[in-house]
C-alpha cells in the first residue's frame, strides 16, 4: 500500500518544522500526524515520514520503535492497554487482563477478527491510585476496573461510546468551607 | 600552569581536556566502553565513574580554604561522575578505582549490571581475546552475578549488511556503531531500536548496512555484537600475529595492521594515524587480503616455445634473462615502472635500467575518476603514484603507453608489477612479438603473457615505502615469511605466540604458505651479478631507501626510523625531481 500525505497535511508539517531549528525534533509530531491518519506507523509509513522530513530512515525507525504509543503494525480500532505493573497487579490487573482476553477471545498482543479491539499488556501508566486500570488508544484512562465495568466499557465501545475520563475520587471531595 | 590531582598525585594540564582522555594520556587507567576519542561523548555506558571534587575558595580573598592540617578543603560532588564528559579544571581532585573503594564498587556493580543479559559465550565469540568487556570484567568486575534469572533473548546472527553480522544479545548499547554511521561515515544507516533491556542496533526495515566503511563498526564494537561476516570463526585473535603495514588498495595509504597465522593473512584492521586515516579504513582495503595468500606466483616461469609457461629454477631464469639482455641493444628495451610497487622497488628497477643504458622507465597512473569519496577512498587505485612521480619516472597516459609498447623500437619490455592487460591499458595483442620480462606478485592475464616471469615479494613480505596521494611516505613491515626469510632471524618481523611456540604437530601450524619469491633488491643483486653489475644491498630495503634519500632531493632525510617515529613523513611533492 502506498502512503502519502495530503497537501493540507504537508502544510501542517511545514508549520511544525518551522517551530524548530532543524528537522529532527519534528519527528515526533509528524509521526503523530501519520498515526492519526493511517492508524499506525508501519515501516512504510516511517519511510514516508523520513522522506517528508528529509531525515534518515533509520532515525525515524529508532524513534518510532522507542515509544510504545506509536503502533508499528496495524491495530484494532480500540487499543486496550491493560496495566499489570506492581500496583495494578496487586489489585487484580492480571484478573482483568485474563477476563478481557477470554471475553474477546484473543491473547494480549492480538487483534480481534473484526479489527475492533487490540489488547496490550503494559507497564505502569502512572495511575497507581486507581488500580487496576487500562488505557484506551493512547487516550482515556478507565479506572478501578471490575469485570462488570469491563463488560460495560466493551459494550459501550462496540456502540461507539468512548467512556468519559473519570476524575480522581479525591477531587470529588468538596473543598472545606471556611 | 593549572593542575589536577588524580589519586593524590599532581598533574599539570593545558587547554580543556576531558577527564577520561586526560587520564589515558597520562598513562593511567580507567575502564570504559562507549567513549571514543574521535566521536561524540554520550556517557551512556556509565563505566568510567570517578569521585571528583573542587577545592573550596574563600569568596572574598580568593584563597583556598584550608582545614586544620593545612590541606585544601574539598567539596565533593554529591554523586560519582562519568570521567569521559567531565571537564578537567584547575585544582580538581579526582579519585579513581585505585584510591577509592566507592569508585571501585561502582565500577564493579556497573559491570554486573551490564552483564545481566550478556550471554556467557566467550568460548565461541569472535571478540574473545580482544574484548573490552571481557578484559574489564577480569580486571574490575564482580566474581559472580546476583542475577540468576533467565536472560533476555534478542535476535542473533542478523545479517545487517553484506559484511557485518549482528548478535543483539551481546550488545551493551554503547551506541558506538550508530554514532560512527552518523558522525564519521555519514551513512546514517544504523539506529538503536526498542528500549530498556530489549534494545539493540539495527537498520531501518528493509535497509541493508552497506556503508563502504561498515567494518569499522566491528572494530569499534566493545563486545562481540558486531562481527565481520568474512572473519567470523576464522581464527582466535591470540593465535594470530599482528604486523603494522600500509593499505595498498588505493592511494590514501591507510595505516593498517596485518593479522597473520601460519604465514597466511587472515584479516586487516586499521591502525591509528591522525595524519592519514585516524582510526578508520574503508572496507575494500580489508577485502584485498586474499591477494597476499592466493594466486601468488611462486618460482620463476619461462615461455620456452609457443604459449606454454613453465616453472623454472632461479638459476635458469636469471641465466635466460642474461642471455636475452646480451642479445639486445639497450635502446630496444622499454622499461615500465609501477605505481603498485614501492619506492624502493621502482628505484632499483630504474637504477638497473640506468646502469645498462636503458632510458628512464615510463609509468601510467592507475586512476579511476569518480571512484573516490573524498574521505578514505581515492580515485587513485595504486598506493604509490606520487612515489613513482617523485622518482622522476616518465608519466604517460594509457594511450601513450600503448603506443610506446607497440612501437617497433621496443623489442623487449621490462615490466614491474603492473597488470596492464587486466586493467585495460594494453591488450594481449599489443605484446605480440615482444619479449616481456615481468616482475610480479600475483598471477593475472598479464603475467600469463610474460616470456620470463620473476616472482617478487608483496607488501606483506617486505619492508618498503609508499607515497600516498597527499605526498606522505609510509612504510610496511614484513608480516609473512617467504621461502627465504625466517621470523626468528629477521628482526624486522614480529613473532606471535603460535610462531614462537607452535610446532607442526599443533593445529594451524604447517610449513606451507611460504611463497618462493624474492624481494626486488635481492633479485637485482642476482641479476646484476650475472650481467656484471654491482647492485648489492646487504641491508635490504633499509639501505635502498638510504640511497634514495641521498640521491633524490625529494626524498632527502627520509629514513625508516623517521617514518616509524613520525608515522610517515610529509614529502614536498611540488619539488622538482632530478631524473635518475
Amino acid at each position: 500500500m502506498k502512503y502519502e500525505f495530503t497537501e493540507d497535511e504537508l502544510k501542517q508539517i511545514e508549520v511544525i518544522k518551522a517551530r524548530y531549528p532543524e528537522a529532527r525534533p519534528a519527528t515526533l509530531p509528524v509521526l503523530w500526524i501519520a498515526q492519526n491518519k493511517f492508524g499506525h506507523v508501519e515501516p512504510d509509513v516511517q519511510k514516508l515520514v523520513a522522506r517528508t522530513l528529509g531525515l534518515p530512515e533509520a532515525h525515524v525507525h529508532g524513534v518510532a520503535e522507542f515509544y510504545t504509543q506509536y503502533y508499528k503494525k496495524e491495530q484494532g480500532k480500540f487499543v486496550l492497554d491493560v496495566c499489570t505493573c506492581l500496583s495494578c497487579q496487586i489489585c487484580g490487573g492480571y484478573d482483568i487482563l485474563h477476563y478481557l482476553e477470554d471475553k474477546l477471545g484473543i491473547k494480549h498482543g492480538e487483534t480481534t477478527k473484526d479489527k475492533m479491539f487490540t489488547i496490550q499488556q503494559v507497564e505502569c501508566l502512572g495511575a497507581c491510585g486507581y488500580a487496576p486500570m487500562m488505557q484506551i488508544t493512547n487516550g482515556v484512562y478507565v479506572n478501578h476496573l471490575t469485570r462488570e465495568k469491563v463488560d460495560k466499557v466493551i459494550h459501550g465501545l462496540k456502540n461507539g461510546e468512548m467512556p468519559e475520563f473519570e476524575p480522581m475520587e479525591m477531587r470529588k471531595v468538596k473543598p472545606q468551607e471556611n | 600552569m593549572p593542575e589536577v590531582f588524580i589519586d593524590g598525585k599532581s598533574y599539570e594540564f593545558e587547554g580543556q581536556p576531558k577527564l577520561l582522555q586526560f587520564i589515558m594520556d597520562e598513562g593511567l587507567e580507567l575502564p570504559f566502553f562507549c567513549y571514543h576519542p574521535s566521536m561524540s561523548i554520550p556517557a551512556n555506558c556509565r563505566q568510567c565513574m570517578v569521585k571528583v571534587g573542587q577545592p573550596v575558595k574563600d569568596r572574598d580573598t580568593g584563597e583556598y580554604e584550608l582545614d586544620e592540617n593545612g590541606e585544601r578543603v574539598i567539596r565533593w560532588f554529591p554523586k560519582l561522575q562519568t570521567a569521559c564528559n567531565f571537564d578537567v579544571t584547575d585544582g580538581l581532585v579526582v579519585k579513581t578505582q585505585e584510591s577509592d573503594e566507592l569508585v571501585e564498587r561502582a565500577q564493579k556493580d556497573n559491570l554486573e549490571f551490564i552483564l545481566i543479559n550478556h550471554p556467557l559465550d566467550c568460548p565461541i565469540c569472535d571478540q574473545a581475546g580482544e574484548c573490552p568487556l571481557q578484559i574489564q570484567t577480569y580486571k574490575y568486575g564482580p566474581e559472580g552475578s546476583r542475577f540468576e534469572v533467565k536472560k533476555v533473548h534478542k535476535p542473533k546472527r542478523v545479517q545487517l549488511g553484506p559484511r557485518v553480522i549482528l548478535d543483539a544479545e551481546r550488545c551493551i548499547n554503547c551506541t558506538r556503531c550508530t554514532r560512527f554511521a552518523d558522525e564519521i561515515s555519514k551513512s546514517y544507516q544504523l539506529t538503536i531500536t526498542k528500549r530498556g533491556d530489549k534494545n539493540y542496533p539495527t537498520t531501518a526495515p528493509g535497509e541493508t548496512f552497506d556503508d563502504p566503511y561498515s567494518l569499522n563498526t566491528v572494530d569499534l564494537c566493545p563486545v562481540g555484537a558486531l562481527t565481520s561476516a568474512d572473519f567470523r570463526f576464522r581464527a582466535r585473535v591470540w593465535e594470530m600475529n599482528q604486523t603494522p603495514s600500509i593499505d595498498v588498495s588505493n592511494g590514501k595509504g591507510c595505516n593498517i595492521d596485518i593479522w597473520t597465522r601460519d604465514n597466511q593473512v587472515l584479516r586487516i584492521t586499521p591502525r591509528h594515524n591522525p595524519h592519514v586515516n585516524d582510526y578508520w579504513m574503508p572496507d575494500v582495503g580489508r577485502e584485498i587480503y586474499p591477494l597476499f595468500n592466493d594466486n601468488r606466483i611462486s618460482r620463476p616461469s619461462v615461455i620456452l616455445d609457443g604459449e606454454n609457461q613453465i616453472k623454472s629454477s632461479w638459476n635458469n631464469a636469471i641465466e635466460t634473462f642474461g642471455e636475452q639482455m646480451e642479445a639486445i641493444k639497450p635502446e630496444e628495451i622499454l622499461a615500465i615502472g609501477s605505481a603498485h610497487a614501492s619506492v624502493e622497488e621502482n628505484y632499483l628497477f630504474a637504477k638497473f635500467g640506468n646502469l645498462l643504458g636503458i632510458s628512464t622507465p615510463l609509468f601510467t597512473p592507475h586512476i579511476e575518476p569518480g571512484s573516490g569519496d573524498g574521505f578514505l577512498i581515492t580515485d587513485d587505485q595504486a598506493p604509490n603514484t606520487n612515489g613513482v612521480r617523485l622518482l622522476g619516472f616518465e608519466e604517460t597516459d594509457s594511450k601513450q603507453l600503448k603506443t610506446a609498447v607497440k612501437s617497433s623500437n621496443a623489442k623487449m619490455i621490462l615490466l614491474l608489477s603492473d597488470h596492464l592487460i587486466d586493467r585495460g591499458v594494453l591488450s594481449a595483442d599489443d605484446l605480440s612479438g615482444k619479449y616481456l620480462v615481468m616482475f610480479a606478485t600475483n598471477e593475472s592475464e598479464t603475467t600469463k603473457k610474460a616470456d620470463l616471469l620473476f616472482p617478487i615479494t608483496c607488501v606483506v613480505e617486505h619492508a618498503a615505502s609508499y607515497v600516498n596521494v597527499d605526498g606522505r611516505i609510509q612504510r610496511s613491515f614484513p608480516a609473512k615469511e617467504t621461502k627465504y626469510t625466517n621470523r626468528r632471524l629477521d628482526l624486522e618481523m614480529t613473532e606471535g605466540r603460535l610462531d614462537r611456540y607452535g610446532t607442526k604437530f599443533d593445529n594451524w601450524v604447517t610449513d606451507e604458505n611460504k611463497v618462493d619469491c624474492l624481494p626486488v633488491w635481492d633479485l637485482m643483486a642476482l641479476i646484476g651479478g650475472r650481467l656484471g653489475l654491482d647492485i648489492t644491498y646487504e641491508g635490504g630495503s633499509r639501505e635502498v631507501i638510504k640511497e634514495v634519500s641521498q640521491n633524490m632531493p625529494a626524498f632527502s632525510g627520509v629514513t625508516y626510523e623517521r617514518m616509524d617515529d613520525e608515522l610517515g613523513i610529509e614529502l614536498d611533492t611540488e619539488h622538482q625531481t632530478v631524473k635518475s
